[in-house]
Protein backbone atom coordinates (compact mmCIF):
# COMPACT_ATOMS: atom_id res chain seq x y z
CA UNK A 1 0.00 0.00 0.00
CA UNK A 2 2.90 2.46 0.72
CA UNK A 3 4.66 1.42 -2.22
CA UNK A 4 2.12 2.23 -4.48
CA UNK A 5 1.17 5.24 -2.58
CA UNK A 6 4.44 6.64 -3.10
CA UNK A 7 4.66 5.80 -6.84
CA UNK A 8 1.55 8.02 -6.67
CA UNK A 9 3.12 10.70 -4.88
CA UNK A 10 6.25 10.74 -6.54
CA UNK A 11 4.43 10.67 -10.20
CA UNK A 12 2.42 13.81 -9.14
CA UNK A 13 5.72 15.57 -7.73
CA UNK A 14 7.20 14.62 -10.78
CA UNK A 15 4.71 16.25 -13.11
CA UNK A 16 4.43 19.12 -10.47
CA UNK A 17 8.01 19.79 -11.30
CA UNK A 18 7.74 19.50 -15.15
CA UNK A 19 5.20 22.54 -15.42
CA UNK A 20 7.20 25.19 -13.76
CA UNK A 21 4.67 28.17 -15.27
CA UNK A 22 2.13 26.82 -13.26
CA UNK A 23 4.36 26.82 -10.56
CA UNK A 24 5.70 30.44 -10.86
CA UNK A 25 2.15 31.78 -11.71
CA UNK A 26 0.89 29.85 -8.54
CA UNK A 27 3.31 31.33 -6.85
CA UNK A 28 3.22 34.94 -7.96
CA UNK A 29 -1.00 35.47 -8.28
CA UNK A 30 -1.10 35.72 -4.37
CA UNK A 31 2.02 37.44 -4.15
CA UNK A 32 0.63 39.79 -6.23
CA UNK A 33 -2.29 39.97 -4.84
CA UNK A 34 -1.20 41.28 -1.52
CA UNK A 35 0.78 43.66 -3.10
CA UNK A 36 -1.60 44.97 -5.11
CA UNK A 37 -4.57 44.37 -3.44
CA UNK A 38 -3.26 44.64 -0.24
CA UNK A 39 -1.31 47.98 -0.60
CA UNK A 40 -4.30 49.64 -2.60
CA UNK A 41 -7.35 48.62 -0.08
CA UNK A 42 -5.02 50.19 3.09
CA UNK A 43 -8.29 51.20 5.11
CA UNK A 44 -7.52 53.19 8.19
CA UNK A 45 -8.71 51.76 11.56
CA UNK A 46 -7.55 49.32 14.25
CA UNK A 47 -8.32 46.58 16.44
CA UNK A 48 -11.45 47.80 17.23
CA UNK A 49 -12.57 47.49 12.91
CA UNK A 50 -10.93 44.37 12.10
CA UNK A 51 -11.48 41.92 14.83
CA UNK A 52 -8.28 42.41 16.72
CA UNK A 53 -5.89 42.68 14.01
CA UNK A 54 -3.76 46.00 14.37
CA UNK A 55 -4.82 47.31 10.77
CA UNK A 56 -6.98 46.12 7.76
CA UNK A 57 -3.76 44.73 5.79
CA UNK A 58 -2.93 42.43 8.49
CA UNK A 59 -6.56 41.21 8.38
CA UNK A 60 -6.83 40.93 5.02
CA UNK A 61 -3.23 39.27 4.34
CA UNK A 62 -4.49 36.23 7.13
CA UNK A 63 -7.66 36.11 4.63
CA UNK A 64 -5.54 35.72 1.65
CA UNK A 65 -3.92 32.13 3.35
CA UNK A 66 -7.14 30.50 3.35
CA UNK A 67 -7.50 32.24 -0.63
CA UNK A 68 -4.64 30.64 -1.35
CA UNK A 69 -5.61 26.92 -0.17
CA UNK A 70 -8.91 27.61 -2.45
CA UNK A 71 -7.04 28.61 -6.01
CA UNK A 72 -4.66 26.08 -5.39
CA UNK A 73 -6.84 23.43 -5.54
CA UNK A 74 -9.07 24.49 -8.10
CA UNK A 75 -7.34 22.92 -10.82
CA UNK A 76 -7.00 19.27 -9.33
CA UNK A 77 -9.50 18.10 -10.56
CA UNK A 78 -8.90 18.96 -14.35
CA UNK A 79 -5.33 17.06 -14.01
CA UNK A 80 -7.66 13.86 -13.07
CA UNK A 81 -9.91 14.46 -16.43
CA UNK A 82 -7.10 14.78 -18.67
CA UNK A 83 -5.31 11.34 -17.06
CA UNK A 84 -9.04 9.85 -17.60
CA UNK A 85 -9.35 10.92 -20.93
CA UNK A 86 -5.35 9.76 -21.56
CA UNK A 87 -6.00 5.89 -20.09
CA UNK A 88 -3.86 6.72 -17.48
CA UNK A 89 -6.62 6.01 -14.45
CA UNK A 90 -7.12 2.77 -16.78
CA UNK A 91 -3.54 2.23 -16.67
CA UNK A 92 -3.87 2.43 -12.86
CA UNK A 93 -6.90 0.85 -12.39
CA UNK A 94 -5.60 -2.28 -14.19
CA UNK A 95 -3.09 -2.89 -11.95
CA UNK A 96 -3.31 -4.61 -7.70
CA UNK A 97 -2.55 -0.80 -6.32
CA UNK A 98 -5.66 -0.29 -3.84
CA UNK A 99 -8.85 1.72 -5.46
CA UNK A 100 -8.24 4.16 -2.09
CA UNK A 101 -4.18 4.41 -3.05
CA UNK A 102 -4.97 5.45 -6.88
CA UNK A 103 -7.98 8.15 -6.16
CA UNK A 104 -6.54 9.30 -2.68
CA UNK A 105 -2.70 10.09 -4.19
CA UNK A 106 -3.75 13.53 -5.59
CA UNK A 107 -5.73 14.59 -3.15
CA UNK A 108 -2.82 13.93 -0.70
CA UNK A 109 -0.39 15.77 -2.91
CA UNK A 110 -2.19 18.68 -3.87
CA UNK A 111 -3.04 19.43 -0.30
CA UNK A 112 0.20 19.34 0.91
CA UNK A 113 1.65 21.70 -2.12
CA UNK A 114 -1.02 24.01 -1.42
CA UNK A 115 1.23 24.80 1.90
CA UNK A 116 4.11 26.07 0.13
CA UNK A 117 1.93 29.40 -1.57
CA UNK A 118 -0.39 29.58 1.70
CA UNK A 119 2.36 30.26 3.90
CA UNK A 120 4.69 32.06 1.01
CA UNK A 121 2.06 34.69 1.54
CA UNK A 122 1.98 34.66 5.14
CA UNK A 123 5.67 35.51 5.57
CA UNK A 124 5.41 37.87 3.05
CA UNK A 125 2.92 39.54 4.74
CA UNK A 126 4.66 39.73 7.99
CA UNK A 127 8.31 40.80 5.82
CA UNK A 128 6.30 43.81 4.20
CA UNK A 129 5.69 44.91 7.68
CA UNK A 130 9.30 45.90 8.01
CA UNK A 131 9.75 47.18 4.23
CA UNK A 132 9.43 50.90 4.21
CA UNK A 133 6.80 51.70 1.91
CA UNK A 134 4.74 48.75 1.94
CA UNK A 135 2.26 48.03 5.13
CA UNK A 136 2.11 44.29 6.32
CA UNK A 137 0.99 41.94 8.66
CA UNK A 138 2.07 42.54 12.38
CA UNK A 139 1.25 39.13 14.48
CA UNK A 140 0.03 40.99 17.73
CA UNK A 141 -0.86 37.85 19.73
CA UNK A 142 1.72 35.67 21.30
CA UNK A 143 1.49 32.79 18.85
CA UNK A 144 3.32 29.47 20.76
CA UNK A 145 3.63 25.57 19.37
CA UNK A 146 0.05 25.10 19.77
CA UNK A 147 -0.82 28.10 17.95
CA UNK A 148 1.90 27.69 14.84
CA UNK A 149 0.60 24.20 14.93
CA UNK A 150 -3.21 25.07 14.52
CA UNK A 151 -2.97 27.36 11.94
CA UNK A 152 -0.73 24.90 10.11
CA UNK A 153 -3.15 22.41 9.96
CA UNK A 154 -6.25 24.68 9.71
CA UNK A 155 -4.82 25.65 6.30
CA UNK A 156 -3.86 22.08 5.65
CA UNK A 157 -7.65 20.91 6.07
CA UNK A 158 -9.06 24.06 4.10
CA UNK A 159 -6.80 22.51 1.21
CA UNK A 160 -7.83 18.68 1.86
CA UNK A 161 -11.57 20.25 1.93
CA UNK A 162 -11.62 22.26 -1.13
CA UNK A 163 -9.03 19.68 -3.50
CA UNK A 164 -11.74 16.65 -2.38
CA UNK A 165 -14.27 19.06 -3.45
CA UNK A 166 -12.50 19.84 -6.95
CA UNK A 167 -11.25 16.30 -7.25
CA UNK A 168 -14.90 14.98 -6.66
CA UNK A 169 -15.63 16.48 -9.63
CA UNK A 170 -12.58 15.86 -11.98
CA UNK A 171 -14.15 12.27 -10.65
CA UNK A 172 -17.47 12.82 -11.75
CA UNK A 173 -17.11 14.90 -14.93
CA UNK A 174 -15.71 14.46 -18.47
CA UNK A 175 -15.11 17.11 -20.10
CA UNK A 176 -12.60 19.69 -19.27
CA UNK A 177 -14.96 22.71 -20.19
CA UNK A 178 -17.88 21.35 -18.06
CA UNK A 179 -15.27 21.21 -14.95
CA UNK A 180 -13.80 24.80 -15.57
CA UNK A 181 -17.57 25.94 -15.79
CA UNK A 182 -17.74 24.17 -12.26
CA UNK A 183 -14.95 26.20 -10.70
CA UNK A 184 -15.67 29.27 -12.85
CA UNK A 185 -19.17 28.80 -11.29
CA UNK A 186 -17.90 27.97 -7.50
CA UNK A 187 -14.62 30.15 -6.76
CA UNK A 188 -15.59 33.54 -6.27
CA UNK A 189 -19.30 32.84 -4.33
CA UNK A 190 -16.90 30.90 -2.10
CA UNK A 191 -14.51 33.92 -1.77
CA UNK A 192 -17.23 36.70 -1.59
CA UNK A 193 -18.96 34.35 1.07
CA UNK A 194 -16.37 34.38 3.40
CA UNK A 195 -14.81 37.09 5.66
CA UNK A 196 -11.49 36.56 3.82
CA UNK A 197 -11.50 40.49 2.63
CA UNK A 198 -14.55 42.01 3.90
CA UNK A 199 -13.81 43.72 6.90
CA UNK A 200 -16.38 43.48 9.54
CA UNK A 201 -18.82 45.89 9.57
CA UNK A 202 -19.07 46.20 5.85
CA UNK A 203 -21.86 44.89 3.70
CA UNK A 204 -25.65 43.12 4.82
CA UNK A 205 -26.22 40.98 7.41
CA UNK A 206 -27.41 38.23 5.88
CA UNK A 207 -23.96 38.08 3.82
CA UNK A 208 -21.94 37.87 7.55
CA UNK A 209 -24.11 34.60 8.60
CA UNK A 210 -23.05 33.07 5.83
CA UNK A 211 -19.46 34.09 6.31
CA UNK A 212 -20.36 32.63 9.70
CA UNK A 213 -20.42 28.75 8.10
CA UNK A 214 -17.90 29.58 5.01
CA UNK A 215 -15.09 27.15 5.29
CA UNK A 216 -12.95 29.67 4.16
CA UNK A 217 -13.80 32.04 7.53
CA UNK A 218 -13.21 28.86 9.65
CA UNK A 219 -9.81 28.51 8.77
CA UNK A 220 -9.16 32.17 9.19
CA UNK A 221 -10.64 32.80 11.80
CA UNK A 222 -8.35 30.21 13.70
CA UNK A 223 -5.21 32.83 11.93
CA UNK A 224 -6.75 35.30 12.84
CA UNK A 225 -7.40 34.23 16.33
CA UNK A 226 -3.92 32.90 16.86
CA UNK A 227 -2.00 35.42 14.93
CA UNK A 228 -3.44 38.95 17.11
CA UNK A 229 -4.80 37.42 20.12
CA UNK A 230 -7.78 38.46 19.62
CA UNK A 231 -10.30 35.52 21.13
CA UNK A 232 -11.93 38.18 22.72
CA UNK A 233 -13.45 39.57 19.28
CA UNK A 234 -14.65 35.98 18.32
CA UNK A 235 -17.51 34.08 20.20
CA UNK A 236 -15.23 30.97 19.95
CA UNK A 237 -12.11 29.50 20.75
CA UNK A 238 -9.72 28.43 17.51
CA UNK A 239 -10.49 24.83 18.32
CA UNK A 240 -13.90 25.07 17.66
CA UNK A 241 -13.65 26.54 14.24
CA UNK A 242 -10.90 23.73 13.89
CA UNK A 243 -13.35 21.38 14.42
CA UNK A 244 -16.32 22.61 12.39
CA UNK A 245 -13.47 23.47 9.43
CA UNK A 246 -12.91 19.24 9.93
CA UNK A 247 -16.76 18.36 9.72
CA UNK A 248 -16.36 20.50 6.57
CA UNK A 249 -13.48 18.40 5.17
CA UNK A 250 -14.84 14.94 6.33
CA UNK A 251 -18.22 15.53 4.25
CA UNK A 252 -16.39 16.62 0.73
CA UNK A 253 -13.71 13.97 1.54
CA UNK A 254 -16.46 11.35 2.05
CA UNK A 255 -17.77 12.56 -1.31
CA UNK A 256 -14.90 12.11 -3.16
CA UNK A 257 -14.15 8.72 -2.03
CA UNK A 258 -17.82 7.80 -3.36
CA UNK A 259 -17.39 9.81 -6.97
CA UNK A 260 -13.73 8.22 -6.97
CA UNK A 261 -14.50 4.76 -6.13
CA UNK A 262 -17.36 5.10 -9.05
CA UNK A 263 -14.83 6.52 -11.33
CA UNK A 264 -12.48 3.27 -10.47
CA UNK A 265 -15.44 1.21 -10.63
CA UNK A 266 -15.36 -1.78 -12.87
CA UNK A 267 -18.53 -0.99 -15.62
CA UNK B 1 -0.78 -28.23 -19.90
CA UNK B 2 -3.79 -26.03 -18.39
CA UNK B 3 -5.87 -22.91 -19.87
CA UNK B 4 -4.37 -19.33 -19.43
CA UNK B 5 -7.57 -17.93 -20.13
CA UNK B 6 -10.98 -19.83 -20.76
CA UNK B 7 -14.23 -17.58 -21.90
CA UNK B 8 -17.51 -19.35 -21.32
CA UNK B 9 -20.39 -17.79 -23.37
CA UNK B 10 -19.39 -14.16 -22.41
CA UNK B 11 -21.49 -11.15 -23.12
CA UNK B 12 -21.28 -7.84 -22.79
CA UNK B 13 -24.61 -5.16 -23.86
CA UNK B 14 -23.73 -1.36 -23.53
CA UNK B 15 -26.74 0.47 -22.81
CA UNK B 16 -29.44 -2.65 -23.69
CA UNK B 17 -28.30 -2.45 -27.26
CA UNK B 18 -25.09 -2.47 -28.13
CA UNK B 19 -24.10 -6.40 -28.13
CA UNK B 20 -20.20 -5.36 -28.27
CA UNK B 21 -19.42 -8.84 -26.99
CA UNK B 22 -21.91 -11.65 -28.13
CA UNK B 23 -21.77 -15.05 -26.46
CA UNK B 24 -17.96 -15.87 -27.18
CA UNK B 25 -16.42 -19.10 -25.97
CA UNK B 26 -12.87 -20.04 -26.42
CA UNK B 27 -9.71 -21.11 -24.09
CA UNK B 28 -5.68 -20.39 -24.46
CA UNK B 29 -3.74 -23.07 -23.23
CA UNK B 30 -0.81 -21.81 -20.85
CA UNK B 31 2.54 -20.38 -22.36
CA UNK B 32 0.39 -20.19 -26.26
CA UNK B 33 0.11 -16.89 -28.78
CA UNK B 34 -3.45 -15.98 -29.08
CA UNK B 35 -5.18 -13.62 -31.67
CA UNK B 36 -8.54 -12.01 -31.84
CA UNK B 37 -8.66 -10.70 -35.31
CA UNK B 38 -11.40 -8.73 -36.57
CA UNK B 39 -12.68 -5.33 -37.50
CA UNK B 40 -12.74 -2.37 -35.37
CA UNK B 41 -15.41 -2.26 -33.54
CA UNK B 42 -15.90 -6.05 -33.59
CA UNK B 43 -15.49 -6.27 -29.94
CA UNK B 44 -11.86 -7.02 -29.59
CA UNK B 45 -10.94 -4.57 -26.70
CA UNK B 46 -14.12 -5.16 -25.12
CA UNK B 47 -12.92 -8.68 -25.01
CA UNK B 48 -9.62 -7.59 -23.73
CA UNK B 49 -10.96 -4.92 -21.40
CA UNK B 50 -13.59 -7.98 -19.60
CA UNK B 51 -9.95 -10.82 -19.41
CA UNK B 52 -8.18 -7.57 -17.81
CA UNK B 53 -11.08 -7.16 -15.35
CA UNK B 54 -11.70 -3.43 -16.47
CA UNK B 55 -14.92 -4.45 -17.71
CA UNK B 56 -17.51 -6.66 -16.14
CA UNK B 57 -19.36 -9.25 -18.47
CA UNK B 58 -23.12 -9.13 -18.71
CA UNK B 59 -23.20 -12.53 -18.44
CA UNK B 60 -21.40 -15.53 -19.22
CA UNK B 61 -17.48 -16.40 -17.41
CA UNK B 62 -13.91 -15.72 -17.83
CA UNK B 63 -11.40 -17.63 -16.14
CA UNK B 64 -7.66 -16.15 -16.17
CA UNK B 65 -4.78 -18.54 -14.73
CA UNK B 66 -7.83 -20.50 -12.90
CA UNK B 67 -9.57 -17.01 -11.48
CA UNK B 68 -13.23 -16.02 -12.10
CA UNK B 69 -11.99 -12.20 -13.18
CA UNK B 70 -15.51 -10.94 -11.67
CA UNK B 71 -15.32 -12.45 -8.60
CA UNK B 72 -11.04 -12.29 -7.86
CA UNK B 73 -9.98 -8.90 -10.00
CA UNK B 74 -7.52 -8.00 -7.68
CA UNK B 75 -5.79 -11.37 -7.54
CA UNK B 76 -6.21 -11.11 -11.78
CA UNK B 77 -4.44 -7.77 -11.68
CA UNK B 78 -1.59 -9.51 -10.02
CA UNK B 79 -1.04 -12.40 -12.93
CA UNK B 80 -1.64 -10.21 -16.15
CA UNK B 81 0.21 -7.55 -18.13
CA UNK B 82 -1.70 -5.34 -20.22
CA UNK B 83 -0.34 -2.81 -23.23
CA UNK B 84 -3.24 -0.58 -24.20
CA UNK B 85 -4.25 0.20 -27.70
CA UNK B 86 -3.41 3.75 -27.38
CA UNK B 87 0.06 4.81 -25.15
CA UNK B 88 -1.39 5.67 -21.53
CA UNK B 89 2.70 6.67 -20.56
CA UNK B 90 2.79 10.10 -18.72
CA UNK B 91 4.60 12.77 -21.40
CA UNK B 92 5.64 14.55 -18.50
CA UNK B 93 7.38 11.93 -17.27
CA UNK B 94 10.75 10.47 -18.88
CA UNK B 95 10.45 5.99 -19.72
CA UNK B 96 12.29 5.30 -16.89
CA UNK B 97 10.28 7.50 -14.65
CA UNK B 98 7.07 6.01 -16.10
CA UNK B 99 8.55 2.15 -15.89
CA UNK B 100 9.25 3.02 -12.28
CA UNK B 101 6.05 4.17 -11.44
CA UNK B 102 4.03 1.27 -12.92
CA UNK B 103 6.81 -0.99 -11.02
CA UNK B 104 5.45 0.80 -7.44
CA UNK B 105 1.75 0.29 -8.40
CA UNK B 106 2.76 -2.78 -9.06
CA UNK B 107 4.47 -3.37 -5.21
CA UNK B 108 7.70 -4.06 -6.46
CA UNK B 109 10.76 -2.79 -4.37
CA UNK B 110 13.00 -0.13 -5.28
CA UNK B 111 15.70 -2.07 -5.73
CA UNK B 112 14.84 -4.71 -7.64
CA UNK B 113 12.33 -2.42 -9.59
CA UNK B 114 15.95 -0.44 -10.37
CA UNK B 115 17.05 -3.71 -11.96
CA UNK B 116 14.32 -4.93 -13.73
CA UNK B 117 13.74 -1.50 -15.51
CA UNK B 118 17.28 -1.73 -16.77
CA UNK B 119 17.22 -5.22 -18.34
CA UNK B 120 13.76 -4.08 -19.83
CA UNK B 121 14.85 -0.80 -21.32
CA UNK B 122 17.98 -2.53 -23.02
CA UNK B 123 15.63 -5.50 -23.99
CA UNK B 124 13.05 -2.76 -25.44
CA UNK B 125 16.08 -0.58 -26.87
CA UNK B 126 14.72 2.54 -24.73
CA UNK B 127 17.87 2.67 -22.65
CA UNK B 128 19.20 5.82 -24.93
CA UNK B 129 16.30 7.50 -24.44
CA UNK B 130 15.37 6.24 -21.26
CA UNK B 131 16.22 9.93 -19.39
CA UNK B 132 14.43 12.05 -22.01
CA UNK B 133 10.58 12.95 -21.27
CA UNK B 134 8.28 10.42 -23.24
CA UNK B 135 6.07 13.69 -24.97
CA UNK B 136 9.34 13.45 -27.21
CA UNK B 137 9.08 9.57 -27.82
CA UNK B 138 8.19 8.54 -31.23
CA UNK B 139 5.25 6.50 -31.66
CA UNK B 140 7.26 3.38 -31.65
CA UNK B 141 9.23 4.32 -28.77
CA UNK B 142 6.15 4.69 -27.27
CA UNK B 143 4.43 0.98 -28.06
CA UNK B 144 7.54 -0.18 -26.93
CA UNK B 145 7.26 1.81 -23.52
CA UNK B 146 3.89 0.64 -23.15
CA UNK B 147 4.83 -3.18 -23.94
CA UNK B 148 7.40 -2.61 -21.01
CA UNK B 149 5.04 -1.15 -18.91
CA UNK B 150 2.98 -3.98 -19.67
CA UNK B 151 5.94 -6.63 -18.61
CA UNK B 152 7.75 -4.90 -15.83
CA UNK B 153 6.22 -7.27 -12.78
CA UNK B 154 7.05 -9.87 -15.48
CA UNK B 155 3.64 -11.02 -15.75
CA UNK B 156 2.40 -14.69 -16.64
CA UNK B 157 0.01 -13.22 -19.33
CA UNK B 158 -0.05 -10.53 -21.30
CA UNK B 159 -2.42 -8.67 -23.14
CA UNK B 160 -2.03 -6.55 -25.98
CA UNK B 161 -4.50 -4.60 -27.44
CA UNK B 162 -3.80 -3.64 -31.28
CA UNK B 163 -0.34 -3.17 -29.92
CA UNK B 164 1.25 -1.83 -33.14
CA UNK B 165 -1.86 0.75 -34.19
CA UNK B 166 -0.73 3.29 -36.21
CA UNK B 167 2.92 1.95 -37.26
CA UNK B 168 5.02 1.87 -39.82
CA UNK B 169 5.87 -1.57 -41.40
CA UNK B 170 9.20 -1.52 -40.19
CA UNK B 171 7.83 -0.03 -37.06
CA UNK B 172 5.75 -3.35 -36.74
CA UNK B 173 8.15 -5.88 -37.72
CA UNK B 174 10.16 -4.47 -35.27
CA UNK B 175 7.75 -4.70 -32.42
CA UNK B 176 6.80 -7.91 -33.58
CA UNK B 177 10.52 -8.88 -33.11
CA UNK B 178 10.34 -8.00 -29.10
CA UNK B 179 7.32 -10.16 -28.62
CA UNK B 180 8.81 -13.34 -30.41
CA UNK B 181 12.31 -12.27 -27.96
CA UNK B 182 9.56 -12.39 -25.36
CA UNK B 183 7.76 -15.33 -25.30
CA UNK B 184 11.26 -17.18 -25.78
CA UNK B 185 12.75 -16.03 -22.74
CA UNK B 186 9.63 -16.09 -20.34
CA UNK B 187 7.35 -18.32 -21.82
CA UNK B 188 4.44 -15.64 -21.31
CA UNK B 189 0.46 -16.52 -22.82
CA UNK B 190 0.43 -14.15 -24.89
CA UNK B 191 -3.52 -12.46 -25.62
CA UNK B 192 -3.56 -10.10 -28.69
CA UNK B 193 -6.04 -8.23 -30.70
CA UNK B 194 -5.44 -6.93 -33.97
CA UNK B 195 -6.98 -6.17 -37.20
CA UNK B 196 -4.00 -6.39 -39.01
CA UNK B 197 -4.03 -10.10 -40.86
CA UNK B 198 -0.58 -10.32 -40.93
CA UNK B 199 0.03 -9.17 -37.44
CA UNK B 200 -2.26 -12.48 -36.21
CA UNK B 201 -0.18 -14.52 -39.38
CA UNK B 202 3.36 -13.52 -37.80
CA UNK B 203 2.66 -13.89 -33.68
CA UNK B 204 0.22 -15.74 -33.30
CA UNK B 205 -0.07 -19.69 -33.20
CA UNK B 206 -4.19 -19.80 -33.01
CA UNK B 207 -6.58 -17.28 -33.82
CA UNK B 208 -10.34 -16.92 -33.44
CA UNK B 209 -11.96 -14.55 -35.82
CA UNK B 210 -14.45 -12.14 -34.50
CA UNK B 211 -17.37 -9.90 -36.38
CA UNK B 212 -20.25 -8.35 -34.60
CA UNK B 213 -19.21 -9.60 -31.13
CA UNK B 214 -18.99 -13.17 -31.94
CA UNK B 215 -16.29 -15.56 -33.39
CA UNK B 216 -16.45 -16.83 -36.88
CA UNK B 217 -13.74 -18.71 -36.95
CA UNK B 218 -10.84 -20.33 -34.84
CA UNK B 219 -7.97 -22.27 -35.62
CA UNK B 220 -4.45 -22.36 -36.57
CA UNK B 221 -3.46 -19.15 -39.23
CA UNK B 222 -2.35 -21.98 -41.88
CA UNK B 223 -5.62 -23.89 -40.99
CA UNK B 224 -7.71 -21.06 -41.71
CA UNK B 225 -5.79 -20.51 -44.74
CA UNK B 226 -6.82 -23.68 -46.13
CA UNK B 227 -10.34 -23.42 -45.37
CA UNK B 228 -10.69 -21.15 -48.38
CA UNK B 229 -10.03 -24.54 -50.45
CA UNK B 230 -8.12 -23.08 -53.41
CA UNK B 231 -7.48 -20.15 -55.05
CA UNK B 232 -9.77 -17.37 -55.45
CA UNK B 233 -10.56 -14.59 -58.96
CA UNK B 234 -11.74 -11.79 -58.38
CA UNK B 235 -13.41 -9.87 -61.36
CA UNK B 236 -14.17 -6.19 -61.41
CA UNK B 237 -16.40 -5.11 -64.46
CA UNK B 238 -16.71 -1.64 -65.58
CA UNK B 239 -19.96 -1.06 -65.05
CA UNK B 240 -22.37 -2.42 -62.73
CA UNK B 241 -23.28 -5.97 -64.53
CA UNK B 242 -24.70 -8.44 -62.97
CA UNK B 243 -21.66 -11.59 -63.99
CA UNK B 244 -23.11 -14.24 -61.59
CA UNK B 245 -24.67 -15.91 -64.47
CA UNK B 246 -21.49 -15.43 -66.84
CA UNK B 247 -18.96 -16.48 -64.26
CA UNK B 248 -20.51 -19.87 -62.62
CA UNK B 249 -20.99 -21.04 -66.13
CA UNK B 250 -17.46 -21.24 -66.74
CA UNK B 251 -16.11 -24.72 -66.39
CA UNK B 252 -14.06 -25.19 -62.62
CA UNK B 253 -15.73 -22.10 -61.09
CA UNK B 254 -16.74 -23.98 -57.50
CA UNK B 255 -18.49 -20.87 -56.36
CA UNK B 256 -19.09 -16.71 -56.94
CA UNK B 257 -19.71 -14.56 -54.52
CA UNK B 258 -19.95 -10.48 -54.43
CA UNK B 259 -18.35 -8.06 -52.18
CA UNK B 260 -18.31 -4.85 -52.42
CA UNK B 261 -18.75 -5.02 -56.11
CA UNK B 262 -16.07 -7.41 -57.19
CA UNK B 263 -16.82 -10.67 -58.02
CA UNK B 264 -15.38 -13.85 -56.23
CA UNK B 265 -15.02 -17.17 -58.42
CA UNK B 266 -13.44 -19.94 -56.27
CA UNK B 267 -11.42 -22.54 -58.05
CA UNK B 268 -8.80 -24.91 -57.71
CA UNK B 269 -5.81 -22.80 -60.00
CA UNK B 270 -6.54 -19.50 -60.53
CA UNK B 271 -4.25 -19.53 -63.44
CA UNK B 272 -6.00 -22.19 -65.54
CA UNK B 273 -9.35 -19.86 -64.95
CA UNK B 274 -7.99 -16.42 -65.77
CA UNK B 275 -7.97 -16.88 -69.57
CA UNK B 276 -11.46 -18.67 -69.35
CA UNK B 277 -13.23 -15.94 -67.54
CA UNK B 278 -12.18 -13.39 -69.73
CA UNK B 279 -13.30 -14.98 -73.12
CA UNK B 280 -16.85 -15.49 -71.20
CA UNK B 281 -16.83 -12.04 -70.59
CA UNK B 282 -15.58 -11.29 -74.29
CA UNK B 283 -18.21 -13.21 -75.51
CA UNK B 284 -21.01 -11.84 -73.31
CA UNK B 285 -19.93 -8.36 -74.10
CA UNK B 286 -18.63 -7.15 -70.93
CA UNK B 287 -15.90 -4.95 -70.41
CA UNK B 288 -14.08 -5.80 -66.95
CA UNK B 289 -11.99 -3.59 -65.34
CA UNK B 290 -9.60 -5.96 -63.54
CA UNK B 291 -8.71 -10.04 -63.18
CA UNK B 292 -6.86 -10.75 -60.10
CA UNK B 293 -5.71 -13.93 -58.50
CA UNK B 294 -5.81 -14.19 -54.64
CA UNK B 295 -3.76 -17.26 -53.40
CA UNK B 296 -5.16 -18.27 -50.04
CA UNK B 297 -4.20 -16.25 -47.18
CA UNK B 298 -6.02 -15.05 -44.29
CA UNK B 299 -7.38 -11.79 -46.29
CA UNK B 300 -9.18 -14.32 -48.04
CA UNK B 301 -10.43 -16.34 -45.08
CA UNK B 302 -11.45 -12.93 -43.20
CA UNK B 303 -13.18 -11.50 -45.86
CA UNK B 304 -14.93 -14.93 -46.95
CA UNK B 305 -16.23 -15.06 -43.17
CA UNK B 306 -17.00 -11.48 -42.68
CA UNK B 307 -17.53 -9.77 -46.39
CA UNK B 308 -21.57 -11.40 -46.72
CA UNK B 309 -22.22 -9.31 -43.20
CA UNK B 310 -20.56 -5.95 -44.84
CA UNK B 311 -22.44 -6.50 -47.86
CA UNK B 312 -25.94 -6.64 -46.54
CA UNK B 313 -25.63 -4.39 -43.43
CA UNK B 314 -24.89 -1.19 -46.11
CA UNK B 315 -22.67 1.29 -47.00
CA UNK B 316 -21.33 1.84 -43.80
CA UNK B 317 -19.86 -1.57 -43.81
CA UNK B 318 -19.05 -2.20 -47.84
CA UNK B 319 -17.07 1.41 -47.13
CA UNK B 320 -15.31 0.14 -44.16
CA UNK B 321 -14.03 -3.32 -46.36
CA UNK B 322 -13.15 -1.76 -49.14
CA UNK B 323 -10.76 0.85 -47.32
CA UNK B 324 -9.74 -1.93 -44.83
CA UNK B 325 -8.40 -4.66 -47.82
CA UNK B 326 -6.55 -1.76 -49.40
CA UNK B 327 -4.88 -1.29 -46.05
CA UNK B 328 -4.17 -4.86 -46.18
CA UNK B 329 -3.22 -5.30 -49.05
CA UNK B 330 -0.55 -2.61 -48.82
CA UNK B 331 0.74 -4.24 -45.57
CA UNK B 332 1.70 -7.07 -47.27
CA UNK B 333 5.26 -7.92 -48.45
Amino acid sequence: MLRELGALLRREWLRYIRTPVWIISSLLVPVLYLILFGQGFNYPGGPAQYLGAPNYISYFAAGMVGFVALTMSLFSGANVIFDKGLGIVKRQAATPAPRSVIFLSPLIFRSLIALVPAFLVLGLAVLLAHIPGFVGLTVTGSVGGLGGFEIVIAVLVLALMFNALFLAFGFALESPQSYFGIVNLLNLPILFTSNALYPPGVGPDWLHQIAEYNPVSLCVNVLRENLFGSSSYYPYIPEVYLLALLAWAAAFISLAVVLGRRALRTP
Amino acid sequence: MSDAIVCENLVKVYGDIIRAVDGVSLNVPEGEAFGLLGPNGAGKTTMVSILTTLVRPTSGRAIVDGLDVAKHPEEVRRRIGLAFQVSTADGELTGRENLEVAAGLQGIRAPEARRRIRELLDQMQLAPAADRLVKGYSGGMRRRLELAVGVVHSPKILFLDEPTLGLDPQGRAGFWDYIRHLRKDTGVTLFLTTHYLEEADQLCERLAIVDHGKIVATGRPDELKQRTGGDTVVVKPSKGEDLTPILSAVPGALAVQVIAGAYRVKCDRGEAMVPQIVTACDRAGVEIVSVEIRKPSLDEVFLELTGREYREEGTEHSGWASERMGQMRGGRP
